[in-house]
């Protein structure tokens, strides 16, 4: 599915100032089965843009399209992975997982079960299928979050900075898994994240963005091969380039 | 071990303490005329009276019915209420006025009008308990409502589910801690407004029971239904702690 971000402005507005312009004038085509990094520093309104396309908020002008329909409200076909963990708490890992799916009705009670345990035993959570969320770890957690939204076979999933609250280790394993996911279901994914290191790993096109008003700066095509090496000589350079150019100023 | 054995045992020490002084100052140096403040051993007789005419039973049963009749009817109002009002800011807005006006009326306020509008007997008893009830229960539903995490209610939303799928698999069981609460605030409530109710318009009941016995000069079986308010107070707390307990999130 495809995504196309048309004339896009945001603005708030806030007791203090008048109308508080978040995002200005953003365009942006997103491509079918493409991996898309908006990268940029903390209010640059990386995620606005992410919940605009989600249908979470409404912008101030401008529409998004999705698959050739208007984006105006949350639905299943976006998946959204939250930076705060949002696993039910009062589901089992395994309930947890099949909701998606009972919401939108796809398959029988039975089969929705098996699909499910696949997915867990691919990820290694399957001896945790029965455990409680707040029994898990953080990075558990957000794999849990990920796979409940891949069995629901959301073409497009938007995921707000899932991996920031882990330690290194964990962040780069899940990165791994998570592309490991995306060449098989070939899902759309748009990915918010200030890391570079982070965006020059898992995207083929790195939206860089600017803050006040939020804006787009530059589109990097990142045309490496995957599995990519952090050492490798065209990642630093490339990690470089973009660290250069970018304005992280907070 | 000894540290266990210690502290199950503190807490009996002070009751210990107060039945010894108890039965020192009536029964045992009779400084307290028994027609004051009946003795404890005086206290025990009634109770072994009431036990077995059956007495205590069958008017713990009847408040105990009254508390639950009314405890469900306000459930029964104020949950959907609590959820509606908490999920629609208007709806909530209409409401508050009213809702701030009538929650500080003690609910034996409404004593005269019950008798008024239901006469005799259980029903003024059960309206009393849920006015008592209703505006905990209520109050707490709408907090728990708005306090559902919004990541939870966005995440459904994003996984295909309805505003109706939300309500019921999310803001529900989200909310299902605080109704707990309430309910638990909303029976030390009703059994509070069950004594004071059976009081007035009641032939039946623990309140009932220890009014008369004060009128027939026996203050005995009047400490016998105090006490056994308690102990019903205690049994209640008990268990919805251990549901509050069982319930993680």
């Amino acid at each position: 599915m495809s995504i196309e971000v048309k004339n896009i402005n945001k603005s708030f507005k806030s007791k203090k100032t008048d109308n508080l312009s978040v995002l200005e004038g953003i365009n942006l085509h997103i491509d079918d089965g493409e991996f898309v990094c908006l990268l940029g520093p903390s209010g640059c309104g990386k995620t606005t843009l992410l919940r605009l396309i989600a249908g979470l908020d409404q912008p101030s002008s401008g529409e998004i399209i999705a698959n050739g329909d208007k984006v105006d409200k949350p639905s299943g076909d976006r998946a959204v992975i939250f930076q705060q963990y949002s696993l039910f708490p009062w589901l089992t890992v395994l309930q947890n997982v099949t909701f998606g799916l009972e919401m939108t009705k796809k398959g029988s009670k039975e089969e929705n079960i098996a699909a499910a345990e696949r997915y867990l035993t691919s990820v290694g959570l399957i001896d945790f299928k029965d455990s409680y969320p707040h029994e898990l770890s953080g990075g558990m957690k957000q794999r849990v979050a990920i796979i409940r939204s891949l069995l629901n076979h959301s073409p497009i999933l938007l995921m707000d900075e899932p991996f920031s609250a882990l330690d290194m280790q964990n962040r780069h394993k899940l990165q791994e898994q998570l592309i490991g996911v995306w060449k098989r279901f070939e899902n759309t994914i748009v990915f918010v994240t200030h890391d570079v290191d982070e965006a020059v790993y898992l995207a083929d096109k790195i939206v860089i963005m600017g803050k006040n008003p939020g804006r787009i700066e530059n589109v990097v095509e990142v045309d490496m091969e995957r599995p990519r090496k952090r050492d490798s000589q065209e990642f630093i350079a490339l990690q470089d380039s973009i660290v250069e150019n970018l304005d992280m100023g907070d | 071990m000894f540290d266990n054995y210690k502290n199950k045992f503190v807490p009996l020490i002070l009751p210990i303490c107060i039945i010894i002084f108890w039965y020192l100052i009536t029964e045992g140096w009779g400084i307290v005329n028994p027609y004051i403040l009946p003795g404890p051993i005086t206290v025990c007789q009634s109770a072994w009276e009431l036990i077995l005419n059956g007495k205590l039973l069958t008017n713990t049963l009847d408040t105990l019915y009254k508390v639950f009749a009314g405890l469900i009817l306000a459930a029964v109002v104020a949950i959907p209420l609590g959820i509606l009002l908490g999920w629609y800011k208007t709806l909530e807005d209409i409401a508050t006025l009213v809702i701030s006006v009538l929650r500080p009326i003690p609910p034996v306020a409404w004593i005269p009008f019950s008798i008024l509008w239901f006469g005799i007997g259980m029903f003024p008893a059960v309206f009393i308990i849920f006015m008592g009830c209703v505006f905990p229960i209520l109050v707490y539903t709408i907090d728990g409502v708005k306090r559902t995490d919004k990541v939870l209610i966005e995440s459904a939303q994003t996984l295909g589910a309805s505003d109706w799928n939300v309500l019921k698999r999310v803001i529900l069981p989200s909310t299902v801690p605080y109704i707990v609460s309430g309910l638990k605030v909303g029976i030390g409530i009703a059994l509070m407004c069950t004594i004071s109710a059976e009081m007035v318009g009641s032939s039946s009941g623990l309140g009932y029971m220890i009014l008369t016995a004060t009128s027939l000069f026996d203050p005995g079986t009047t400490v016998v239904g105090m006490l056994d308010i308690g102990l019903i107070g205690i049994i209640f707390d008990y268990i919805f702690t251990k549901i509050q307990n069982r319930i993680f999130w």
